[in-house]
């Protein structure tokens, strides 16, 4: 009988995680910087509460909840945010590493997306959450999430098309 | 194969910008600077803030107080009257439940939250002294049933109490 025996602390946690919450916090603001402030903050408030690190639906929910205290709280800085969405090629910092140009064409249609869509997209490709896990972290069903995802597939497969 | 797997293939190829190295260590300091104790490897979480919840509480006093009230009506009934209505009421049949025994140990973590240092401590009957270090954490046992493909996972805190001797140079 196999019994698998883990010792985990936090720094482990984290190191497995940190790549994909930093980029799910980028849906939310416009530098890498920004971004790793609101997972700071919110991996801090996750741990605190002694939540079960297995719990990614509650843990990205509080990624979004931090980012989102922190446009609401500063209002002069969100709309340097909505300003900076406007012209996203132009002053953000790339979230992914580029092998090539299709990469780079694939990751501007990504930025082009409805942010609802992006989120869930974000989720779902680069940290593997299931359809149930991104409900519970956006408050919405897992029908709902799906449908989202589907929408953000057809759109980037309509403005991207794979290259061989 | 959905008509999206070779789209989702090619998302899959973009790699995230790795986080910064010194993000880990920012979290490790406002983690310490939370509690105010010294930072190590694990973590150290602040007490959890009790905040009443006066709607629940008054629901839960409203159905204590409905409960007592049954109660003491079912005091109240002649002793004759209830003994009737046990004697009418059909025993439940007790159904052999059925021993699962598929569930197969799948693992054991264990998330260190708080690992504090309580200093030099004369165990009882010892001149040496040792150092007590206590560590708060969170087990989770998991079993799996390989034919359902179901799972079960318990978890609970836990907190062990470590004695280091200390060497006297």
């Amino acid at each position: 009988m196999e019994n698998v025996v883990t010792h985990e602390d936090w720094k482990v946690c984290f190191s497995e995680l940190a790549p994909g919450l930093v980029l799910f916090a980028r849906q939310f603001v416009r530098t890498s910087a920004d971004a790793e402030d609101i997972v700071q903050d919110a991996f801090v408030r996750f741990w605190r509460k002694e939540h079960s690190i297995e719990n990614r639906g509650l843990l990205y929910a509080t990624v979004r909840s931090v980012a989102l205290d922190l446009l609401r709280r500063d209002t002069r800085r969100a709309r340097r945010e909505a300003n900076a969405a406007l012209e996203v090629e132009q002053t953000t910092a790339p979230q992914f590493d580029f092998d090539d140009g299709s990469q780079r064409e694939l990751a501007a249609a990504i930025d082009r997306l409805p942010v609802e869509q992006r989120e869930v997209l974000v989720m779902k490709i680069w940290n593997e959450l299931t359809f149930a896990e991104i409900g519970q972290a956006l408050a919405i069903s897992q029908n709902t999430a799906a449908s989202r995802y589907r929408y953000a597939l057809a759109a980037l497969k309509k403005n991207f098309v794979v290259h061989e | 194969m959905n008509d999206f797997s070779e789209l989702e293939a090619e998302l899959k190829k973009l790699r995230p910008a790795p986080a910064s190295p010194e993000l880990t260590a920012r979290i490790e300091r406002g983690l310490a600077e939370v509690s105010g104790r010294t930072a190590t490897a694990g973590v150290l979480p602040r007490r959890r803030n009790i905040r009443v919840n006066w709607l629940g509480l008054g629901l839960g006093l409203a159905a204590a107080a409905a409960l007592l009230l049954l109660a003491r009506l079912d005091v109240d009934q002649p002793a004759g009257k209830r003994q009737s209505v046990v004697a009418t009421t059909p025993l439940p049949f007790a159904q052999p439940v059925p021993v699962n025994d598929a569930f197969v140990p799948a693992g054991l973590t264990q998330v260190v939250y708080d690992t504090r240092d309580e200093g030099l401590h004369f165990p009882e009957g010892s001149n040496e002294p040792v150092r007590r270090v206590r560590s708060r954490k969170r087990e989770t046992l998991k079993w799996n049933n390989p034919q359902t493909g179901t799972s079960l996972r318990v978890s609970y805190p836990s907190e062990e109490v470590t004695l280091i001797p200390v060497d006297g140079q």
